[in-house]
């Protein structure tokens, strides 16, 4: 059995994860905080990402839209990513095989590289553009992709239900 | 201008989400067309989040054994009708009357399970449209044909 796939089944039938697997509520409460973790992620990102397009707060220069939403983001995507591992921790070994999961994973591992890219290139510079009419077209590359991969990560998990 | 574009946007895309497997319907994964009564020996039992599953070899006429298995609600949903964890054990013996899966597949959703110890329970779920729905946890059973 692959090493990963072996990891996968040490969790699935650890105590932890079957006791949330079989559970009555805790599976479900886990689950719902998850979703509502996102709504954060996604709500707060897409306000950047919609500044970044000139569509919304356009008075507001880049750098302040910036520094009110990321906390929020973050902390939005520190819980998703908790209750995530635990509702992974569950079902690891079978979800090991579904597509739309690990489609799911490697969302999110570009989805967290688009920023890493936008923030360690152009974003350094953001004081001199921030506050323009029109803004340089990598920003507004880095905002369709942040909108567009969301998208994706989230109809992904949703997706993992159909493919049990 | 660029309000009234947001809005038609958001109409437009909002109508593409045809939801085309409402998942916790009934009629999506089940054919109430294939009732089946499944009777045989547990040889496995999945009590899990999101959906419960136990396996069953059922013996047909002439001796031949298929394993089916039955998919039934999430736990917390089974215990409010009754059911508990320990009550489908590997070994027990038990009657599944339900329905096929549409795609053929030897999966049936347990409507109504007769317990080794002689309990018979609903598996349905309230407003899941399946036979015997009548949008509560017990079900009307008067609506479930035992099949063949």
């Amino acid at each position: 059995m692959p090493v990963l796939q072996h990891l996968c089944q040490l969790l699935y039938d650890s105590q932890i994860g079957t006791a949330i697997r079989e559970s009555n509520v805790t599976f479900p409460v886990i689950e719902s905080a998850h979703v509502l973790s996102i709504t954060l992620v996604f709500g707060t990102i897409a306000v950047l990402d919609l500044r970044l397009l000139g569509l919304v707060l356009r008075a507001i220069p880049v750098n302040k839209v910036a520094r009110s939403v990321l906390p929020l983001t973050w902390t939005g995507f520190a819980v998703s990513l908790v209750t995530g591992f635990l509702l992974f921790w569950a079902e690891a070994a079978k979800v090991y095989w579904n597509p739309a999961f690990r489609a799911k994973l490697v969302l999110l591992a570009l989805v967290g590289l688009n920023p890493l890219i936008f923030h360690t290139t152009i974003y350094r510079r953001v004081e001199e553009w921030g506050h323009l009419r029109v803004l340089p077209w990598r920003a507004r590359a880095a905002a369709v992709a942040s909108l567009m991969l969301w998208s994706g990560v989230i109809i992904a998990g949703r997706a993992i239900a159909y493919f049990t | 201008m660029k309000t009234t574009l947001a809005v038609l946007l958001a109409l437009g895309i909002s109508m593409t989400a045809v939801p085309a497997y409402a998942h916790h319907s009934f009629a999506a994964e089940f054919d109430a067309t294939k009732p089946v009564k499944l009777v045989g020996k547990i040889t496995r039992v999945e009590w899990s989040n999101p959906h419960t599953y136990f396996y069953v070899d059922v013996a047909d006429a002439k001796g031949k054994v298929t394993n089916w298995s039955i998919e039934g609600p999430s736990p917390g949903a089974l215990s409010r009708r009754g059911w508990k964890k320990d009550d489908l054990k590997v070994g027990d013996h038990v009657t599944v009357v339900g329905y096929r899966a549409k795609d053929g597949s030897n999966l049936a959703d347990g409507r109504l399970v007769t317990l080794a110890d002689g309990r018979t329970l609903y598996g349905g779920s309230p407003g899941d449209g399946g036979p015997g729905d009548n949008g509560t946890d017990q079900g009307d059973l008067s609506g479930i044909n035992p099949g063949k």
